[in-house]
């Protein structure tokens, strides 16, 4: 069980840069999602991982040997493709097995065991013109994972397979994909499958790691706006203002209204910013108070079991809040009034897009 | 932008960082690139035979005299008749052959069933080699038994010599060129057609356009890149014809069929004059490549064209 | 758009059946005058029913050929035999040369994939004598001339471009994520090209490989220029074949019956390909 580190690895096509000095190590056992927008360079990092093509910089490690120069067939990778790469002119049952080598009924035996886990035993005669899209995609996976590689690849592995599948997948993937205690990477364009499967998410943008930390404190702590803006649905609002340090307290003006921020801290951050609340940290009221931020609901939608409400502010800012379904505000053009507490409250800086650390948030965190 | 991008950018530091598998493609390769060594070698001795004295009776006489072989053609009348007769040749199979070809790719444009079958039976001739074309026609143009000459006759057309008379030598060896490579038209054109989009077909037809406009200036135009195409293809083999003549009258009667390649085969075996067999050849490429030039440069904006009509 | 007349539908009927008969009727007619003999063929006007004989091709296969000064020894067996034995290895060979260049060109963009690719396609237009007659200069020095190897390499300018360019094609289309699988299960590029490339381009080499097959069988000219006698294919037999004075029409007939037969039996079967082989991918521009 080997342990898969990238260190500064670069890759230039052309004038773009998909690779821009990335690092990062995998634990023997860690299932680390690599997720970003679709460009962001994720199936070229994958694919100089598996040795498809080799980094202009920077080197690859898998067990602490350096892969540079290693071909693919000798890198101890498993891999599973987006469009399932299957072989067309052989049987689900020869896909799987087209890795083994050994005794024909030693073979036999860990191709039914892999079936089994993965509930493709019924079809492994067929075809993969004959199997649907979920069973591809089960039999792709088999194939990766049966050699126990080393170092375990998956590239956006859910994306061609409908939504049902992929939520009953979302389940089961953890579990499978931490059998053979390989060091897993897990490309998706999905921040909720990110968030479901991994134990650690690497934020890649533009060919950059932004951030790589655990689901819930990306969520909680994002380390950019940018990071922020891709997790969550609806999406984080965001709002510029200019944080004023008054009397040990710091304070935002939002629509008019000043806005607590919690404590100011020793140095508190007074150049411009934006100001970021998830829509399910504001809460709605029919009654003014005294940080409440008047808003009319402009129209109420349910998404994923919430009822998200389309706000106007009075500058014309539109804010999105997502509620219980049941909650009591679902009139349209309705007038009310919008809270968020201090520790919902993200700060991030204007000029570089990082995130500021509050001081209320650091003792917390 | 800086000299650190350039490097990052540039193909090298990428091939740099890649010592295992760059010699690979060569390596495959290796055994077409021998044949490409194999037909450039021969072709940069048949460039130099032309400059030179070189008969292989006469082996003491050889030596290089520059562009005179070229300069003898000039007041040479054989070699006039040639040209003539392999441009003559050309033109007359060419515009036949395109005209028949298309004709016949619009009666089967519908993909049915019998169309279809129709067009791959229209493939045998094709697929027939021309040496043996030109003898099946030769049979078939016996001035005694042949049964195109017994078909001829019906219409009061008696003694009708085909090939072996000048006045009709022309028309019999165009005819079984026509044979053979009109089908290599057909299956292009109507592959082009049956790839053309249906809109403008289906806007025409509401608009009650009348026929004869939407064939000349929808289907036409749109067609353009794959007529040059056959065009360019017919031309090239057309002008180099060989096997027909050859084995049809081998160039006679007289001079009457000596075309450029049936010329330099007798010059080469029968006058042994490699000088004067290398020089025709040399021309005759030189033709090839000026034909082609012109074609694919009106193959391009044609193709410009017809994808802004489309 | 379509003229549903009667008139034109008429015409169209007509226009139908008289291309058919142009083109047809020349390997019907032959067919037939092949099971003729002698007496059956000199016959004016001809008939189209008449008792058909064997005897033709009997003749042919036995070599002993009837003429008007009596028998003649000609093997035309053996020239089918050559044909057939110069076209297959011509095309064994340029299938192991060519497919693994093809894959080199579909998979590596490199430059000298490309000046190789268009050179051999511009010297497909190139007039052939231009690199034979030099070349079999070189032959009789280097003793290669009248050998069937000779004779075979020369065929490579015919099979090799066809080949590189419409397996090429075939290579291209196959997703390389499919080879990267295949080579991340552990194999070399050797097996994936063996195992996944070759059997996944399959139909487009077969389909190559006919129509090379055809197309060399076809030729004529450089046999004719690099052959001598008992290594000449069927194009050049045939023909010494109706020079030879005397010999009886039906057996000549016979001999391009069974010259043209193997090659038209082929071009039905992989008709569906012969397109993109004839145009040599350029269709596609």
């Amino acid at each position: 069980m080997s342990r898969l580190e990238l260190k500064s690895v670069s890759k230039a096509f052309g004038t773009t840069l998909p690779a821009d000095r990335l690092s990062l190590a995998v634990e023997p056992g860690e299932i680390v999602a690599v997720f970003g927008p679709s460009g962001s360079g994720k199936t070229v990092l994958l694919r100089m991982i598996a040795g498809m093509f080799e980094p202009d910089e920077g080197e690859i490690l898998i067990g602490g040997r350096s892969m540079v120069g290693a071909p693919p067939e000798r890198r101890g990778i498993g891999m599973a493709f987006q469009n399932f790469a299957l072989f067309p002119h052989m049987s689900a049952r020869q896909n799987i097995a087209s890795g083994l080598r050994g005794k024909a009924a030693e073979v036999a035996a860990r191709v039914q065991a892999i079936s089994r886990l993965l509930k493709i035993e019924h079809v492994l005669g067929h075809m993969p013109r004959e199997l649907s899209n979920g069973q591809k995609q089960r039999t792709a996976l088999a194939r990766a994972l049966i050699g126990s590689p080393d170092v375990l690849l998956l590239d956006d592995p859910l994306r061609n397979v409908d939504a049902k599948l992929r939520y009953e997948m979302r389940l089961e993937l953890p579990n499978l994909l931490r059998r053979g205690s390989s060091s897993v990477l897990y490309v998706t364009q999905d921040y909720r499958e990110a968030m479901a499967i991994a134990d650690r998410i690497a934020v890649l943008i533009d060919g950059h790691l932004e951030q790589v930390a655990p689901p819930e404190d990306i969520y909680a702590r994002p380390a950019s706006v940018a990071v922020a803006r891709l997790f969550g649905d609806p999406s984080i609002n965001l709002v510029e203002v200019t944080p004023l340090a008054e009397h040990g307290a710091l304070s935002a003006a939002i629509s008019g209204a000043r806005v607590h921020l919690g404590p100011a801290g020793a140095e508190p951050p007074t150049a411009a910013c934006w100001l970021g609340v998830r829509p399910e940290d504001l809460m709605i009221s029919l009654s003014a108070a005294d940080d409440a931020v008047p808003a009319r609901i402009l129209a109420v939608t349910p998404i994923h079991e919430k009822a998200v409400l389309l706000l106007r502010l009075a500058d014309g800012t539109e804010w999105l809040a997502a509620l219980p379904p049941d909650a009591p505000y679902t009139a349209s053009d309705a007038s009310v009034f919008v809270r968020f507490t201090p520790e919902a409250a993200l700060l991030f800086d204007r000029a570089s897009g990082r995130r500021i650390e509050l001081s209320h948030r650091r003792q917390a965190a | 932008m800086s000299i650190l991008q350039l490097l990052h950018t540039s193909p090298l530091t990428g091939r740099k960082a890649r010592p295992r598998g760059r010699w690979l493609p060569y390596l495959l390769s290796l055994p077409a690139l021998l044949v490409c060594i194999a037909i450039l070698v021969p072709f940069v001795t048949a460039a130099a035979y032309s400059l030179q004295r070189y008969r292989l009776n006469l082996p003491y006489l050889r030596g290089f005299i520059g562009v005179d072989n070229y300069i003898d053609f000039l007041s040479d009348p054989a070699f006039w008749n040639t040209l003539r007769i392999s441009l003559v040749y050309t033109a007359l199979t060419v515009i036949l052959e395109l005209l028949l070809g298309l004709g016949i790719a619009l009666l089967l444009r519908r993909p049915t069933r019998f169309h279809n079958a129709v067009s791959i039976v229209l493939l045998l001739p094709l697929m027939t080699a021309p040496a043996i074309a030109a003898l099946m026609w030769k049979l078939m143009t016996n001035p005694g038994f042949g049964i195109l000459s017994y078909l001829v006759s019906l219409f009061g057309v008696t003694d009708f010599k085909w090939a072996s008379d000048p006045s009709s030598a022309l028309f019999t060896v165009v005819l079984v060129d026509i044979w053979v490579y009109t089908p290599f038209i057909m299956i292009l054109l109507l592959a082009g057609l049956r790839s053309l989009p249906r809109q403008p077909f289906e806007a025409a037809a509401l608009d009650g356009v009348p026929a004869s406009f939407v064939f000349f200036r929808i289907t036409l135009p749109m067609l353009a890149p794959y007529i040059i195409t056959a065009s360019l293809f017919r031309l090239l083999d057309s002008i180099q014809q060989f096997d027909i003549i050859y084995a049809m009258t081998q160039g006679g009667p007289g001079d009457r069929l000596m075309v450029f390649q049936v010329q330099a085969y007798l010059e080469f075996f029968q006058y042994t004059n490699v000088g004067r067999s290398a020089a025709l050849l040399m021309i005759l490429w030189l033709i090839t490549n000026i034909l082609s030039n012109i074609f694919i440069r009106n193959w391009l904006r044609l193709r410009a064209r017809a994808h802004g009509q489309a | 758009m379509e003229h549903s007349s009667l008139a034109g539908r008429i015409f169209r009927g007509i226009a139908l059946a008289l291309v058919l008969v142009f083109f047809m009727f020349p390997i019907v007619w032959i067919f037939l005058m092949s099971f003729q003999t002698n007496e059956q063929i000199l016959r004016i006007p001809p008939r189209l029913v008449f008792e058909p004989t064997l005897g033709n091709y009997a003749a042919l296969i036995s070599g002993q050929l009837r003429t008007t000064a009596g028998n003649l020894e000609i093997s035309f067996v053996h020239n089918l035999w050559n044909s057939f034995a110069l076209s297959s290895a011509a095309v064994v060979l340029a299938l192991l040369l060519g497919v693994p260049a093809a894959y080199a060109f579909a998979r590596f963009k490199f430059k000298l994939g490309e000046t190789i690719a268009f050179t051999l396609l511009s010297f497909r237009f190139a007039p052939p004598l231009l690199v034979l007659l030099p070349l079999s200069l070189y032959y009789q020095d280097i003793g290669l001339n009248d050998t069937y190897f000779g004779i075979v390499w020369v065929y490579q300018l015919i099979a090799l471009p066809l080949i590189l360019w419409i397996v090429r094609g075939y290579f291209e289309d196959i997703s390389p994520d499919i080879e990267h699988a295949y080579r991340l299960a552990g194999h070399s590029w050797r097996e994936a090209f063996t195992r996944i490339a070759v059997p996944l381009a399959g139909p487009g080499i077969a389909a190559a490989g006919l129509l090379s097959f055809i197309f060399c069988w076809n030729n004529f000219v450089f046999a004719l220029i690099l052959a001598s006698a008992d290594k000449q294919p069927v194009t050049v037999g045939a023909l010494a074949f109706v020079t030879a004075s005397g010999i009886q029409y039906g057996q000549i007939a016979a001999a391009i019956v069974l010259s043209v037969t193997p090659t038209l039996l082929l071009a039905l079967y992989a008709q569906r390909y012969l397109v993109e082989g004839l145009s040599l991918g350029a269709v596609k521009g």
